[in-house]
């Protein structure tokens, strides 16, 4: 059925930090694979690293404490880890954009609107090789751009700093940086997390139109499973560095089968008002010296000897199901 | 437990974990030159009458024979216009200079904290108004302008040159204080303090205060060298240690009209300034970096 | 931002009316009497009476400041007991003298301070970096006297070709007055050797002055630079595929240029400072030379209007490089205008 090369796939990804305690082993191989016109979500804890996924993604971690130890990372088959640094910006003005959490961090506080989404509209239609475009012509591109996030009054906001802007509309500016026309595959890193509910939702509303419209593949990456139910046709579930089950959306949620995401399914809030839900008992394990074996094993209620030895490969469960389980074994 | 403990038990004030402080520290291996290199200027300013060759030039000693010598193994850094051994009387000006230092910083520091304090912390806005415009006057002329002038008057000899030096200095304490303390007062764990009931002053040498003594002690380790320099700058113009004791400030100025032949009795003074200074702010970067938030 | 200017230069005037009040009351509980400085010890009894009436020395504190101020309202700072001259002949005549030298200061420190912290911010951990880093240590920790004797020992006495001291060469007839600056005053004359000479006179004392604030500055752009690097917004940049050359020198330069700026002030009033020793070592005939000449001989008249004058320059300049960082920086003045 899909035989095509997928659009980006992450092959076995390590990352490490360098911290005064020693050597942090944050991401202990990864596999995402996201195809064209696919909405993917990723889910997980606070920490469990789902940020540090797409910054490798972007090649964009810190250095040089974040080191990325072995794996590989294909869009459109080509391996970006090794691709010469001076064919990444192309990518980046081409077909691969990202959001990020903080919409007033991910803004430069001294510059307008204006300033920094023409910049960006600028150099990715010069990658196109469109020449001679006007700055009117930019300014009108941009402001098209604001009114397709559903921003009131684009043109004012594009002389407008990001500091007088509110939450909601500076998220709808990075929107708007993110969304040029030839993207071709967003990362969307917890976009609305920092905003209020109301918000969210027609932000994630609208965001949603949009790849829709466009056909553009997105990763959203979220610790709410709600958020990700409603967007997303497939997703992961990560867990302290490494991808514990994914399958299609709606499968998840009938028949989830990794115990981690069964205890997290349970913590979303009911409302058939049993009181509040359960949380999963323990913490997320220290990447200092994570737990021998299955890095879940600490909390799981159904652990077996084998999960406090070996790290559980994927078992696949049929129809796309793959869970690293020592549970699914053959 | 009793409320004192509770209270306690909130804050999220910074404990300083002194081995890992240290290995941040170490980890500049710059800062611990300056550390060893004013270790070695202390111990040698400390025990000056017993290590330098000629402990006697340090005073009123006159030797016209050996006059104006160029540097030797006998006189390292040469000699003076009277004879004197220049590398001795500089190990002895190293005393005027730390001493100076010590002091002002002994007398500005407690003053400064009390009034960043009580200016951030008070819920009284003509206090705190009050108190951070009085430093804007003090600062409001470059501190040698005023020191200079304060000696002047006063007459010039060191003592009147560490009171005028500490009378300019407490505003910039006070200045550092109060940011922390404004920035601090309305985070949480300055709320739950105040909501155990627990006194103010507690609050504020328990809550607040920890919080401050990076920054402070990164300022002071900075300023000891400042202060040396202002009053070498003041003794170069006349108004410090007044001969025939050995300042660094004065044995520049009295050498400067010795260039260029007889450069020596300008040149090592002044490098011996230099040295004192650099090793005190190459111990400040260590220490900033000490207590900085590390990204990970 | 009008309102904000007008609100900074009343803030400015408290400022020096409370500098003016404490200088005031240092320069009269010191010991010392200023009427018997002014006439000598030769002077008798009487004589030294009828001055104290003259100079209100009898009365209270708050009237003798009462009277002070009225006439330094006037336009009239007194008359210096030292050079039994009017204060404002005796500034009018070295004040310009010391600007010259302290704005050319502060221009090189300018340029060279961030030029270097823009290179080695850039250039971060390499050899570039390690140098200015080296050169910053050592140019902080050098006593601006202790510069300026070793360029001066360098320049002038080993290798011989920078005239040494002054302002201007002896032989040369200076411009007629215009600005008070030599140079300027040189070229507006259209009498180019003189403002070259002038040039030539002011290099050695300005870099004196500058070398610590080349390496201040350059730190501090270098530090701000390399903190907002780390920033989400420079990741943003990066990521939607701004070129980096225009995410240095132009997403990442203009807020790092913030910090820099805001400590100019503070810059231009250690320059000031060490015009004082500077000018005593190159002989420049300046307002710190003057300065110091009458706080060693006590003019108590002299020494508040000396330091008054120093903090109004100072105050003046501060208020300039808040409006200059009010405008690199809309934060702030969005912030005061909306409240």
């Amino acid at each position: 059925m899909r035989t095509q090369v997928p659009l980006l796939e992450i092959k076995n990804l390590h990352v490490q930090f360098k911290v005064f305690e020693g050597v942090l082993k944050v991401l202990n191989g990864v596999n995402i694979v996201i195809r064209e016109k696919e909405k993917v979500g990723l889910v997980g804890e606070t920490g469990c690293g789902k940020t540090t996924t797409i910054k490798s993604v972007l090649r964009i971690l810190p250095s040089p404490q974040a080191k990325i130890t072995g794996g590989q990372i294909f869009y459109r088959g080509r391996d970006i880890l090794t691709m010469q640094p001076r064919e990444i910006p192309g990518l980046r003005r081409g077909e691969l954009s990202a959001i990020f959490q903080d919409p007033l961090a991910s803004l430069n506080p001294v510059f307008t609107v204006g300033q920094q989404l023409g910049d960006i509209l600028k150099h990715s239609m010069k990658h196109q090789g469109v020449k001679g475009i006007s700055k009117k012509e930019i300014r009108s591109k941009a402001a098209d751009l604001l009114r397709e996030t559903g921003m009131p009054d684009p043109e004012r906001i594009l002389k407008t700093y990001p500091v007088q802007l509110s939450g909601g509309m500076r998220q709808r500016v990075c929107i708007s940086e993110a969304l040029r026309a030839t993207v071709k595959l967003l990362l969307a890193d917890e976009p609305t997390t920092n905003l209020d509910v109301t918000i969210q939702d027609q932000i994630l509303r609208r965001l949603d139109d949009l790849v829709e419209e466009r056909g553009t593949s997105i990763l959203l990456i979220s610790h709410s499973l709600g958020i990700v139910r409603d967007l997303t046709e497939r997703v992961y579930i990560m867990y302290a560095g490494t991808i514990v089950e994914t399958t299609r959306t709606r499968r998840l949620f009938e028949n989830p089968l990794h115990p981690y995401t069964k205890a997290l399914l349970k913590t979303i809030p009911k409302l058939t008002g049993k009181g509040l839900s359960e949380g999963i008992r323990g913490r997320i394990p220290n990447y200092l010296n994570p737990p021998q074996g299955c890095r879940f094993h600490p909390r799981c209620d159904s652990a077996m000897n084998i999960c406090r030895k070996e790290n559980p490969p994927g078992f696949s469960a049929g129809n796309d199901h793959v869970a690293a389980c020592w549970l699914f074994r053959g | 437990m009793p409320k004192n403990e509770i209270a306690a038990s909130a804050f999220t004030a910074k404990r300083i974990n002194i081995s890992k402080g240290w290995y941040k520290f170490s980890r500049n291996p710059l800062s611990v030159l300056g550390l060893t290199v004013l270790i070695i200027i202390v111990l040698a300013a400390v025990l000056a009458p017993y290590i330098t060759p000629y402990p006697e030039h340090a005073g009123p000693y006159t030797n016209f024979r050996e006059s104006s010598l160029p540097p030797s193994l006998k006189h390292f850094f040469g000699t003076d216009t009277v004879g004197r051994d220049v590398f001795s009387r500089v190990i002895f000006g190293y005393r005027f200079s730390l001493l100076l230092a010590a002091v002002v910083i002994t007398l500005s520091v407690p003053p400064g904290i009390l009034l960043g304090l009580v200016a951030g912390y008070t819920r009284r806005k003509w206090l705190e108004v009050g108190i951070m415009r009085i430093t804007d006057i003090f600062l409001a002329v470059p501190p040698l302008v005023l020191a200079l002038a304060v000696t002047a008057m006063l007459s010039p000899k060191l003592l009147n040159q560490m009171m005028a030096i500490s009378l300019m200095w407490w505003p910039w304490y006070c200045r550092l204080v109060y940011s922390v303390t404004s920035s601090l007062r309305h985070e949480y764990f300055v709320h739950d303090a105040e909501l155990t009931g627990v006194g103010r002053g507690f609050i504020l040498t328990r809550a607040i205060l920890p919080n401050c003594v990076g920054p402070i002690l990164t300022k002071i380790t900075l300023d000891m060298g400042f202060v040396i320099i202002l009053g070498a700058s003041l003794s170069f113009i006349g108004l410090g240690v007044q001969p025939p004791k050995p300042g660094l400030g004065t044995m520049v100025a009295d050498g400067a009209k010795r260039l260029p032949a007889e450069w020596w009795m300008a040149v090592f003074p002044a490098l011996a300034i230099m040295l004192v200074i650099l090793s005190f702010n190459l111990i400040g970067d260590g220490l900033r970096d000490m207590f900085a938030v590390e990204e990970i | 931002m009008l309102k904000y200017i007008g609100l900074r230069l009343i803030h400015s005037l408290f400022v020096l009316f409370g500098l003016s009040i404490l200088i005031f009351f240092i320069a009269r509980i010191m010991p010392g009497d200023p009427a018997r400085v002014a006439l000598g010890p030769l002077a008798t009894e009487e004589q030294v009476q009828k001055l104290r009436e003259e100079m209100h020395l009898d009365k209270p504190f708050p009237v003798q400041y009462y009277f002070w101020l009225r006439s330094v309202l006037h336009g009239d700072l007194g008359k210096s007991l030292y050079t039994k001259r009017p204060i404002i002949k005796d500034l009018n005549e070295y004040l310009p003298a010391t600007l010259e030298l302290v704005f050319t200061s502060f221009l090189i420190s300018l340029v060279f301070g961030q030029v270097s912290g823009v290179l080695s911010g850039y250039f971060k951990n390499t050899w570039f970096d390690g140098l200015s880093r080296l050169v910053a240590y050592i140019g902080v920790a050098t006593p601006s006297f202790a510069v300026a004797i070793f360029l001066l020992l360098i320049f002038s006495h080993i290798l011989g070709f920078i005239p040494a001291v002054g302002r201007i060469s002896i032989i040369m007839k200076p411009p007629p007055r215009v600005t008070g600056f030599l140079i300027l005053d040189g070229m507006i004359a259209g009498q180019f050797k003189v403002a070259l000479n002038g040039l030539k006179h002011i290099i050695l004392p300005a870099f004196s002055l500058a070398v610590a604030h080349i390496a201040q500055e350059g730190r501090v752009t270098r530090s701000s630079i390399v903190d907002n690097m780390q920033k989400d917004y420079v990741a943003a940049h990066i990521v939607h595929g701004i070129p980096t050359k225009s995410v240095i020198f132009k997403y990442l330069l203009k807020p790092s240029l913030i910090p820099t700026v805001s400590i100019m002030g503070l810059d231009f009033a250690f320059i000031i400072a060490n015009a004082f020793l500077v000018e005593l070592v190159f002989m420049w005939p300046g307002f710190a030379r003057y300065a110091v000449t009458v706080m060693l001989n006590k003019d108590l008249n002299a020494i508040v209007a000396v330091v008054l004058i120093i903090g109004a320059v100072f105050a003046v300049v501060n208020l300039i490089v808040d409006i200059v960082v009010s405008f690199l920086d809309p934060r702030i003045r969005l912030q005061r205008r909306g409240g």
